[in-house]
Formats: structure tokens, C-alpha cells, sequence
């Protein structure tokens, strides 16, 4: 077991900062506990602009808490958060402007496509455009029926979410997540709540944003889609990170006893 | 203040006696409506719920009214008292008779299943199996109730009960002071209302502990 | 028979104009009462602990003390402080009042049942947390409490027939005048029960059915 020593020195490590491009996204010793139940374990990570993340692990595992700890959904118990020259410190709340600067950059997508029911498929892509960018109705309905067609629902836009398919909903999501033009895209087990044909028309969404080279993080279950889209692939368990490297050479050739298992479980289903 | 509130005290007893009387009464009552409602011949049943509709489409005030010019004054010559009793009570009854035919339902059909495979006979099925658990859901829809029954009893004030809104409105016409008493009023039927919902707490976690035991 | 007939056609036309009062009454204190309840909703459920409590204060006041004194408070009780209103004017305010404390309870039971990812989403789309209440969290909590909205209207229309205490020319002020003076009381008040019952009986049969169809749809 090579883990990390649990004294959290909140010390930002030097050394990490060595390499030769500034990183894009660098997590520092994220911390996250409900009550008594530690969920993140000093967990730091870094990414550059334009790459592809997947992270992967049993359930439990804390793979979702720390992408809500990238956009704040739940703020870190402790740790930073940088993005870009922004930074969030945990636990300081003076920072609250750089956090909506923060959450303006980041879009999100959940499992469980949390569509608004009550607004029409466009409403929904819209309605941040107009509230939050300042663009008129018309500029942000334009946009988003630009979207809706690049994920193929252009002809979906005037019904309710409601009566889409849950493939549809989730392709919806994307799009109302992109309207935003957000510089990093959080996907958080985007097809586990569809049934496998329908989860393939979103994957096909992602692999062709991964192709146009948005900087992306996703949460899932997809070990092929894992392998052969992100660069990098991230094994977490009991809220560490047990391993992460290239996506091929971490799947077909794990280090970690824990990983290996994980893997053959996964496979033999 | 004092004053007021002393005087106030006076409605007291009077609106407990409505209240608990026309409760107990629509109790009571409630089993008999409740039985007929749901009796297997659609007449039956159809007449009941209507009855019960009508009961509660009509304002208390009306029903109250009913009954003291009504009745009372052309027939049975009833006293203030009795006929608020009489006109919250068949209220209660229409309002209870629904509270029990929804706990009656809420009694998982597995329940009846259980209760003949075991050959008890009809009044050990009720008594034994279905009364108990069907208390468990009555207590609460029962008590929410009663505190709304504590409200509702200030319209006897309205045929010359001397409850608690009368003696208000004496104190106000006598002392002029109507913030005051109304003030004083107001909190007087808060403070009846929690020891029936204190009541209420007890008897349903005694009630769940028993099932749970 | 036809007697009675007759005296009710010779009633009607004054009771109707009871009648159309009570009608008023009721949707002035629910167009007030109803915004109100919302507020109270937000109120009560505020983070800070001082406006909370304030708020449950006042809506526990609301909905523990009766209509009829709530009634009799502000068209009794409140000229004693300098303060009168007409009797429509106390009755639109006091039953407004009631109906925001009973509403807002509704209204806190449609937020809490607006699933969590909801408010999430609109998090992470930027909205801030007034949008966020104003175009995703309220129009979905309203639609979740229309039913039951809709049923304590009627309620609030036979709570309407209190406003006879504070001399306001209702329904029941009507028909207990006639009744006075004619001691004809079971067949005036016969009238006016029919009268309720005409509007309650079929508004009863709609706001069932729809919560019927309403939690039939919500459970898939």
C-alpha cells in the first residue's frame, strides 16, 4: 500500500509544479468529509488544457464527490482548486467572486440529466445564455438551436423534456452545458441511469467534443470508452487515487493490487 | 392586561366542551358512516359519500345555524350549547368517517389475506388484526383534526356559546381594549391546541413502539 | 311545496348578492393571501436564523388562532390602536392573512419536493440564487401545490361565511337577516347551504380527481 501519509500539511508541493507547461487544472490536497465519513483522502491531480480524463473505481469510491469538488457543487473540506490562474481555498470564503468566475468556466452534466421539466427543450439551453452571458433572447436561442442540432435534436427543441427519450435528455444536457462555452466539461456517469443502446448515442456526443479538443472529465463505468477516448485514465478507491497514467498502459497492464482486482471484477461481469 | 386575561379565562371551559364533546360525538359517529360507506351495495355507499360531500360543502356556520334556528327553535328548542355540539359533532362525523376509511385502506390487503387464512372470525379479523394498525394512522389525521375543531368550535359564539371569541367580544365592546384581548384570544387557542398535539405525539410512538416490539 | 318555492324565488336575487360578495371576499384574500403564503414559504425556510424564526412566528400565529378571531382582530380589534377599515377591507386583510399562513406551508411541502438535482443544475448553469428560485425552483414547487392550493380555496370560501361577524352583507349575513325577520330560518338557510354547496360539491369532484391524476403521474 503506497499511501499517502494523512498528516495534511497544507503545504502546496513545490516540486509538483516542475513541469514545462503551466497545468490547466490542478486539484491540491482535496479533502471532503460528511460528518464523520471521509470521502476525498488528500486527493491532487493535475490536467492540461485539452485532455481527456477519465476516472474510474467501485462505487463508493469518491469519484463523484470529486468532481463536485472541481465545480464546488460541494466545497472541499479541505484543499485548493486551481483553474487557469482562479484559485479556490478551501474554507476561505472570501472568495466567493472567483468562485461564480470559477463555475461560469466549468460546465456540468449529471447522471440523472436534471433537465427543467417545466421549460421546453430550448427554454432549457437558453434560459442560463439570457440570465447569466447578457444575450438577448434571440442571440441565445440561435445559439442553442446551433447545439441542439450539432447533438441531433434540432427538431426536439419546442417539446418538454419529459417527452425525449433518456438518451435525448442527456444529449439536451450536453447541450445546455456547452451554451455556456464553458473551457472545461464535467461529465458525471453520464449514460449509468440509460438503458446501453441509448447511452451509445451520448457517447458518441462525447467522443466527438473529446475530438474537437474540450478539456474534459468524466466519471464512468464505460471501461471501453475509457480506454480508447480519454488520454489519461484515474483508478480512485476508498477516496484516494490508487493509480493514473495513460488510458491504454493503466488498463491493459495495472500496477496496483487493488486496481488489478477492480479491473478483472469489471471485466467478468 | 391582567384584567383582560382573567376575564378571557372564563370562555375557556366552554370551548373545551365543545371542542371535546363534538369530538367525541364525530368519533363515534364517524364508525357507523364510515361502515355504510363502504358497504358492498352501491346504493348504499354512493348515498353515504354524497351525504358526507354535502356535510362538508356547507359552511359550519351554516350547519350551526341550521340546527339552533332550525331545529332548535322550531322543533326541539335546543340550547346554544347543545346545537353547536349537534352541528360540529355531524361535521366531525363526515370529516372522521373519511380519516377511517383512509386508514382502512392504507391496511395492506396481505393483512385481511393473513387474518382469514388464520380462520379468525370477522370480529377477532377487526379487533385483533386490523383496529391496531389502522389507530396507527388514525392518531395523527385524528389530531390534526381536533386542533382544527378547536378552531372551528368559535363559531359557537356565533348562537350564544360563551366561549372564548364571546367573552372577546364582550371585553372588547366593555373595555375597549382589542388588541389586547384579541391578542390575548389568539394565543389562549394556541395553547389549548398543543397538549392535544403533545397528546397526539405520545399515544402514535406508543402506538409504533408496540408494533415494533 | 310550492310555497317554498315561492319564498325562495322571492329571496334569491338578495341572497345572490350575498352570494357574489362572498365570491369577492374569497378571491381578494386568496389573491393576496397567495403571494403572501409564498413569501412566508421563503420566509420560513431563509438561511438566516433570525428571519426564520420571525416567520415561523408569524405563520404559527396564522394558522393556530381561528379565522374568526383573526376576523374579529382586525375589524374589532385594531381600531382600538386608531386603526379602521371597512368590514370587506378587514375581512380581505384577515383572511389573507390566514390564507398566507395555511399556503405557505403548502407552498414550503411544493419547494422541499422539487428533487435536489434541480437546484443543483441550476447551480452549475450560473443561475444565481434569485433566478435560480424564480425560473426553476417556484413555477415547479407552485405546479406540485396547485391541488392542494386549489382545495383550501374552497375551503377558504366556506371560511368566507365568518365575515357575518364582522357585519359584512355575505351569504350568511343575508340569510340570517332574512331569517330574523321572517323566523322563517330552516328554509332561508336551506337556500344558502344549497347556495355553498352548489360551488363546493363540483369543486370538491375537480380538485379530487386531479389529485388523483396528479399523483398517479408523478409516481412513474
Amino acid at each position: 500500500m503506497s499511501s499517502v501519509s494523512p498528516v495534511s500539511t497544507a503545504a502546496p508541493s513545490v516540486i509538483k509544479v516542475q513541469k514545462t507547461e503551466q497545468a490547466f487544472l490542478s486539484l491540491k490536497g482535496l479533502h471532503k468529509s460528511f460528518g464523520p465519513y471521509e470521502v476525498l483522502h488528500d486527493v491532487s491531480l493535475e490536467m492540461h488544457k485539452g485532455e481527456v480524463l477519465a476516472i474510474i473505481g467501485p462505487s463508493g469510491s469518491g469519484k463523484s464527490t470529486l468532481l463536485r469538488c472541481i465545480n464546488q457543487l460541494s466545497p472541499p473540506t479541505a484543499g485548493s482548486v486551481s483553474m487557469d490562474g482562479v484559485t479556490i481555498e478551501a474554507g476561505c470564503s472570501s472568495s466567493r467572486n472567483d468562485l461564480v468566475k470559477l463555475r461560469r468556466r466549468i460546465g456540468m452534466v449529471f447522471q440523472s440529466f436534471n433537465l427543467f421539466p417545466h421549460l421546453t427543450v430550448l427554454q432549457n439551453v437558453s434560459l442560463a445564455q439570457v440570465r447569466t452571458m447578457g444575450r438577448s433572447k434571440r442571440d441565445a436561442d440561435k445559439k442553442s438551436l446551433e447545439l441542439l442540432d450539432r447533438v441531433g435534436l434540432a427538431n426536439k427543441a419546442e417539446l418538454y423534456p419529459a417527452r425525449c427519450s433518456g438518451g435525448q435528455q442527456q444529449r439536451i444536457a450536453i447541450a445546455r452545458a456547452l451554451a455556456l462555452e464553458p473551457e472545461l466539461m464535467l461529465f458525471d456517469e453520464p449514460t449509468s441511469a440509460l438503458d446501453p443502446e441509448l447511452g451509445l448515442e451520448v457517447l458518441a456526443v462525447m467522443k466527438e467534443l473529446a475530438n474537437e479538443g474540450m478539456s474534459m472529465i468524466m466519471v464512468t463505468h464505460e471501461m471501453h470508452f475509457a480506454e480508447t477516448v480519454s488520454d489519461r485514465v484515474v483508478v480512485m478507491a476508498e477516496g484516494r487515487i490508487l493509480e493514473q497514467g495513460i488510458s491504454r498502459e493503466v488498463m491493459r497492464n495495472p500496477q496496483h493490487e487493488r486496481v488489478v482486482q477492480f479491473l478483472r471484477a469489471v471485466r467478468d461481469r | 392586561m391582567f384584567d383582560v386575561f382573567k376575564a378571557m379565562l372564563d370562555g375557556v371551559p366552554w370551548t373545551i366542551a365543545v371542542t371535546l364533546l363534538s369530538f367525541t360525538i364525530g368519533c363515534l359517529l364517524g364508525f357507523p358512516i364510515c361502515w355504510l360507506r363502504m358497504s358492498p351495495f352501491r346504493v348504499i355507499s354512493f348515498a353515504t359519500a354524497s351525504l358526507v360531500l354535502i356535510i362538508r360543502s356547507i359552511p359550519p356556520i351554516v350547519w350551526l345555524f341550521f340546527v339552533f334556528f332550525g331545529a332548535g327553535g322550531g322543533l326541539l328548542n335546543l340550547s346554544p350549547i347543545a346545537a353547536a355540539v349537534t352541528g360540529l359533532g355531524i361535521i366531525t362525523a363526515a370529516q372522521m368517517s373519511e380519516v377511517y376509511r383512509g386508514a382502512l385502506s392504507a391496511v395492506p390487503v396481505g393483512q385481511y389475506e393473513a387474518a382469514h387464512v388464520l380462520n379468525l372470525n370477522a370480529r377477532q379479523r377487526f379487533v385483533d388484526i386490523i383496529l391496531p394498525q389502522m389507530l396507527r394512522i388514525v392518531v395523527p389525521s385524528a389530531a390534526t383534526y381536533a386542533i382544527s375543531l378547536l378552531k372551528d368550535s368559535a363559531v359557537a359564539s356565533t348562537i350564544g356559546v360563551t366561549d372564548i371569541s364571546a367573552v372577546a367580544y364582550q371585553v372588547t365592546q366593555q373595555t375597549f381594549k382589542g388588541i389586547e384581548v384579541y391578542t390575548t384570544a389568539a394565543l389562549l387557542y394556541l395553547l389549548l391546541s398543543v397538549p392535544v398535539a403533545l397528546f397526539s405525539r405520545w399515544l402514535g410512538a406508543t402506538l409504533n413502539t408496540r408494533i415494533s416490539k | 311545496m310550492n310555497e317554498l318555492l315561492g319564498l325562495w324565488w322571492e329571496w334569491f336575487p338578495d341572497l345572490l348578492q350575498g352570494f357574489f360578495l362572498s365570491l369577492q371576499v374569497t378571491g381578494v384574500c386568496l389573491l393576496l393571501g397567495i403571494p403572501l403564503g409564498l413569501v412566508f414559504a421563503l420566509g420560513v425556510s431563509a438561511p438566516n436564523k433570525a428571519v426564520r424564526l420571525i416567520f415561523l412566528f408569524v405563520v404559527e400565529l396564522g394558522r393556530g388562532a381561528p379565522a374568526l378571531i383573526l376576523l374579529q382582530y382586525f375589524y374589532y380589534g385594531l381600531p382600538s390602536a386608531g386603526i379602521t377599515f371597512s368590514s370587506f377591507t378587514a375581512a380581505a386583510l384577515a383572511l389573507a392573512y390566514c390564507t398566507g399562513a395555511y399556503t405557505s406551508e403548502i407552498i414550503r411541502g411544493g419547494l422541499e419536493a422539487v428533487a435536489s438535482g434541480q437546484r443543483e443544475a441550476a447551480d452549475v448553469i450560473g443561475l444565481n440564487k434569485l433566478d435560480a428560485l424564480r425560473f426553476i425552483i417556484v413555477p415547479q414547487a407552485l405546479r406540485i401545490a396547485i391541488p392542494s392550493l386549489l382545495g383550501f380555496s374552497i375551503i377558504m370560501f366556506q371560511a368566507s361565511s365568518l365575515c357575518f361577524t364582522i357585519a359584512l352583507p355575505e351569504l350568511v349575513s343575508r340569510a340570517s337577516a332574512i331569517g330574523s325577520n321572517t323566523f322563517q330560518y330552516m328554509p332561508v338557510l336551506a337556500l344558502a347551504g344549497i347556495m355553498y354547496a352548489v360551488v363546493c360539491i363540483p369543486a370538491t369532484i375537480i380538485v379530487t380527481s386531479l389529485e388523483k391524476k396528479l399523483g398517479a403521474s408523478s409516481q412513474t
